[in-house]
């Protein structure tokens, strides 16, 4: 490291947020940005330092000295036109994300956050880290990943009798620990690495994935939509994915598990309650989710752990449940192969996995069988590292239900860190595959990405407590792949349908806050900030394409589809992958498509329906 | 292609954490390991593994056994799955190498390992192969001994003037008494059709022998060993009926054979004729009837034979001694009935397994020597007879005696028809001394076998 990309950085933060002394909480946000850089992968850390460093030299050459030299007026000066540049803004979002998340952390912090709610005690599971774990040992299944697909597979195999051992990369936190601290902290333990998975393409995509005992489910929304009937129908009829039969039975398992119910009105929250009025005010459909939170407080932490235990992640509905039937957990275990032995009478068998223990020794697990549910983006790097990754689709058909986010000014405070997460679903335009969510931020980790810079985004921030939040997710083609075997590397090329996609869902996110009684609509694009009424709005709209969004996505899946067609499928109807015996996928990369809803009950049905098949032949 | 099978040893040291305590502890394997098949590094070998396992002042049980999947390259994967008692507790030592290409060296020589109690984790650590010292006892312990079911399948190709022989001699523990079951083959050398004929005889520990006559009768079956319609030397198994004899044996063998000639010539029948053993011991269990005595066997040790060849020679001796602790000494003297052959002294092929390991490691240096200089030596006679030799830096005197009350005379007949006359005794004498030179020769091991030896001395 240079000393002159944290010192660039600093600046550069003090800049952006229009640091003139007066307030306690911007001086400590250069640290907390270093610690949430420190967080992320090298390739995304060495960006932001890029960007700060060239916004320096950029300074240099305006006025001969670099950003730390001048002073405040200055310096707002020198960021006035740099954002006057439209090519540069891109830029200058890329660094205004982590200072965001560091200024509304530190910002919280000091206005003094809520004190933590008492935590109740979880669910016993049978955890044991890596490094406390024989060199040599053996089971009868070995899951890998204990996310919604892992921990359905792992309760069902170890439920018929079998020793099964969940080998999980990320640790075991508990309802307790999150309570502990703060969003943002909780944010990149939580994730894989620090939330800046970006999938490249025109435009990136920043596609976070949850790293812990439970993956994904603990740090989802816990939105929980049943498959829709045709994307079941799709699946069974063009793909002759085999689990999906009798999937209702399976769904109804998996929401009786999760104690799935319609989020009561009682903590829905400013943000949510505004999506339902505009809605209602243009007649659109929309309701409170489905959820597995019984008894949520409306903490809005969803993302970052739920503090109060409400929410019914898998680490404490399914996992227990698994461990009481005989599974044991790993933690702080990374699968670096699945062994396999190429000589056994009928083709290749799965012999187990080899585990990297965070010290870089390893240890093995012989396991006649081996259930990857590793996620969408993990699962075909592990089977290339394994030599199974030779299917030439392994990898392809990446789906990731791309998302943006809108927001509205309204001239009351609207708090939506207070009331659920991802609250109301507006399924007006859902048969056109696109499904607004109300979605907020936790406290101090709003990631929409505020306009302006200097006095204008500091204006933002401090006005962040006047904003409602919608979300949008367009059902999308499978124009992505996972590449490469140790480093997660993605490209996704958003299909031209998909975008079009995306700027009806964003028309009709600032429509809907509009009836809303929204004063001002934030678009989140950089050039077309902000619109005050509809035709301005649609006025703004026009300039902008796919690529001037910012887009996100929560939801990959189908990089090792299962389907009857050997030359698109890697995996067989029944979830098996092809060209070995003993190898199930049972996560998200084993659907065949998009299941165009939030896919944690499609994902954990799929996991249930494949181990299912497994144990009968037993 | 004879099906050969392999075993070797192997002796690995390292350290055990047990659960039940803080401290780790050294930790040592002394194995056998053995495959019914030649191990290829290609394949994967299933192996049977017995062998001592010592863990510092908890464990020392000579009497380990297990089993071993060795797949160095198909499946990278040496595995050791070996059951042993620790203070009268059943553990499993669980573990395998994971060969890497990478790192060669270090994958081929670390197991880790896991210790189990009815499939509880007891302990854990690592064993490693130690290079410096291992390495060349374990290349040189390799051996490819063929199968004993094999070796008992009949040898004979229809050619006339031919003998074939599967003989069986055991020593009864609790009553002293010797068995000798002998099934021969003879395709007469006038191209008349090959008969089967053979006897059975028991020798009671202080005379006289008793035995019984069955055959001759065409020998027309092609089994796995001696088969007539009476009388069967199968693997495994012998029964029949001779007279006033009827005998029901099982036979487990143990060790690899043992050729009293040289290995070569018993494949190609070019000496005038080859014997050797399927099993250097075997253990039977049975019943022998003659009369109205009867022996009851439970483990009697003893071994099975097998000869191929033209006939009998001019004069013989042999001695079968099973030494203990699974240490056997296999002699055949003869002086060929060749011409130019007989002539010479009797050429002595002499056989101790001591340890698992033969001496002299080749057997035609007792015979021939250094063309002829260094051959063992054997003055046959009786009541005594005996035979001498150096090799290396270790000579032998051994030394039989057949009592003529516990000896049995019988006739032979060449497949030329021409006689021959055997005197055998299964409770027979025998001193074996063992020597080695220090700078003087000093007795390294002694024998004294006492009616439990079993030999003959055949002439003209």
């Amino acid at each position: 490291m240079t000393r002159s990309g944290p010192t660039a950085l600093t600046a550069l933060a003090a800049a952006l947020l229009a640091d003139d002394g007066t307030t306690e909480w911007t001086r400590a946000v250069p640290r907390r940005v270093e610690t949430l850089l420190d967080a992320m992968p090298a390739p995304a850390r060495t960006a932001i330092r890029g960007a700060a460093t060239a916004i320096d030299a950029y300074a240099v050459a305006r006025t001969g000295r670099r950003l730390r030299a001048l002073g405040f007026a200055e310096r707002e000066h020198v960021m006035a036109s740099l954002a006057a540049h439209r090519a540069l803004l891109p830029l200058l979002d890329a660094v205004k994300v982590p200072v965001l998340l560091a200024a509304g952390t530190e910002r919280n912090l000091r206005q003094g956050s809520a004190p933590p709610l008492p935590a109740p005690d979880d669910p016993p599971l049978d955890c044991t880290p890596s490094c406390g774990w024989p060199t040599r040992s053996t089971a009868d299944a070995v899951v890998v990943g204990s996310g919604a697909g892992g921990a359905m597979a792992a309760r069902t195999l170890a439920r018929a009798g079998l020793r099964v051992v969940i080998v999980e990369e990320g640790e075991h936190h508990t309802t307790a620990s999150f309570g502990r601290r703060t969003p943002l902290d909780r944010f990149t333990d939580l994730y894989r690495d620090g939330g800046a998975t970006i999938a490249l393409g025109n435009p990136p995509l920043v596609l976070p994935v949850g790293r812990a005992v439970g993956g994904t489910t603990v740090v989802n929304s816990g939105t929980c939509y049943r498959t829709p009937d045709h994307v079941v129908t799709r699946w069974l009829d063009r793909y002759g994915f085999e689990v999906a039969e009798g999937f209702d039975a399976h769904l109804d398992e998996v929401e009786r598990t999760l104690r799935v119910a319609r989020q009561p009105l009682d903590v829905l929250g400013d943000n949510g309650r505004l999506a339902l009025a505009g809605a209602k005010e243009l007649g659109w459909t929309a309701a409170p989710l489905r959820r597995n939170a019984p008894g949520c407080r409306g903490s809005c932490q969803c993302v970052v752990g739920c503090p109060t235990g409400a929410k019914q992640s898998v680490q404490l509905s399914v996992l227990p449940e698994a461990c009481a039937a005989g599974a044991a957990i790993m933690t702080g275990a990374r699968v670096l192969r699945i062994l396999t032995d190429p000589d056994r009478p009928g083709g290749p068998r799965a012999a187990g996995v080899v585990v990297g223990r965070p010290d870089g020794t390893e240890l093995e697990i012989l396991s006649p069988l081996v259930v990857v549910a590793a996620g969408a983006l993990q699962t075909p790097q592990l089977l290339r590292r394994s030599g199974l990754g030779g299917h030439p689709r392994t990898g392809r058909n990446l789906s990731v239900h791309p998302a943006l986010s809108v927001a509205g000014r309204f001239s009351r405070p609207v708090t939506g860190w207070k009331g659920v997460l991802q609250s109301v679903g507006v399924e007006e335009l859902h048969s056109d595959g696109i499904l607004i969510e109300a979605t907020a931020a936790p406290p101090g980790m709003s990631s929409f990405v505020l306009p302006g810079v200097g006095r204008e985004l500091r204006r933002e921030i401090e006005g962040t407590d006047h904003l409602a939040t919608l979300g949008a997710m367009v059902a999308d083609r499978p124009s992505g792949r996972v590449l490469g075997r140790e480093r997660t590397l993605l490209r996704y090329d958003l299909a031209p349908r998909d975008a079009r996609r995306l700027l009806r869902a964003q028309r009709a996110m600032g429509r809907l806050l509009f009836a809303a009684g929204a004063a001002e609509v934030l678009t989140g694009v950089p050039h077309a900030p902000r619109a005050r009424d509809l035709g301005q709005l649609d006025a703004l709209l026009d300039t902008v394409t796919a690529r001037h969004l910012h887009v996100s996505a929560f939801h990959p899946t189908g990089t090792a589809a299962a389907g009857t067609d050997p030359e698109r499928s890697p995996a067989d109807p029944e979830g098996r992958l092809r060209g070995v015996h003993g190898v199930l996928i049972a996560d998200g990369s084993v659907l065949p498509g998009c299941p165009e809803v939030n896919p944690q009950l499609s994902i954990m049905a799929a996991a249930l329906g494949i181990a299912q098949r497994v144990v009968t032949r037993l | 292609m004879t099906p050969r099978g392999t075993e070797f040893r192997e002796t690995m040291l390292g350290r055990v954490r047990l659960g039940d305590e803080e401290r780790e502890r050294p930790v040592r394997l002394d194995l056998v390991v053995r495959a019914d098949v030649v191990l290829l590094p290609h394949r994967t070998t299933p192996a049977r593994v017995t062998g001592r396992v010592r863990i510092a002042g908890r464990a020392d049980d000579a009497e380990a056994v297990g089993e071993l999947e060795i797949s160095p390259l198909a499946r990278r994967r040496i595995r050791y799955r070996i059951s042993f008692v620790m203070e009268g507790r059943r553990l499993e030592l669980d573990g395998w190498k994971s060969i890497s290409a990478g790192r060669p060296l270090a994958s081929m020589t670390v197991l880790p390992y896991t210790l189990h109690e009815d499939g509880e984790r007891v302990g854990e650590g690592t064993l490693r192969f130690p290079l410096a010292t291992g390495l060349l006892p374990f290349l040189a312990s390799f051996r490819f001994p063929g199968a004993a079911e094999w070796h008992l399948a009949p040898r004979w190709d229809g050619d006339p003037g031919r003998t074939e022989v599967w003989y069986t001699t055991l020593t009864d523990p609790v009553t002293g008494s010797g068995v000798w079951l002998h099934h021969e083959l003879v395709a007469p050398t006038d191209g008349s059709g090959a008969y089967a004929h053979g006897w059975a005889a028991v020798f009671p520990k202080d005379g006289p022998a008793e035995h019984a006559r069955f055959g001759p009768v065409p020998w027309t079956e092609h089994g796995p060993g001696f088969t007539t319609e009476d009388v069967h030397a199968l693997p495994g198994r012998l029964d029949g009926s001779a007279g006033p004899f009827t005998w029901s044996l099982t036979e487990t063998p143990h060790g690899g054979p043992v050729h009293t000639f040289p290995r070569w010539s018993w494949r190609r029948p070019w000496l005038p004729a080859s014997h050797m053993l399927p099993a250097a011991r075997c253990e039977y269990s049975g019943t022998v009837r003659y009369g109205d005595s009867e022996l009851r066997l439970d483990g009697a040790a003893g071994a099975s034979a097998r000869i191929y060849g033209h006939g009998n020679a001019r004069r013989w001796a042999w001695l079968h001694a099973d030494l203990g602790g699974g240490d056997v000494l296999e002699i055949v003297a003869a002086v060929s009935m060749r011409r130019g052959l007989d002539r010479l002294p009797p050429l002595v092929f002499l056989r101790l397994l001591r340890d698992g390991r033969a001496w002299p490691r080749r057997a035609e240096r007792t015979a021939v020597g250094w063309a002829g200089l260094g051959r063992f030596r054997a003055h046959l006679g009786l009541p005594e007879w005996r035979v001498t030799g150096r090799a290396g830096l270790r000579r032998i005197k051994v030394t039989v005696t057949q009592p003529p009350r516990r000896t049995l005379t019988l006739d032979y007949t060449d497949p030329d028809g021409s006689p021959a006359v055997c005197r055998n005794s299964e409770t027979a004498d025998a001193v074996v001394t063992l020597e080695r030179w220090w700078g003087s020769w000093r007795e390294e091991a002694t024998w004294r076998l006492s009616g439990t030896a079993h030999a003959e001395v055949g002439d003209r």
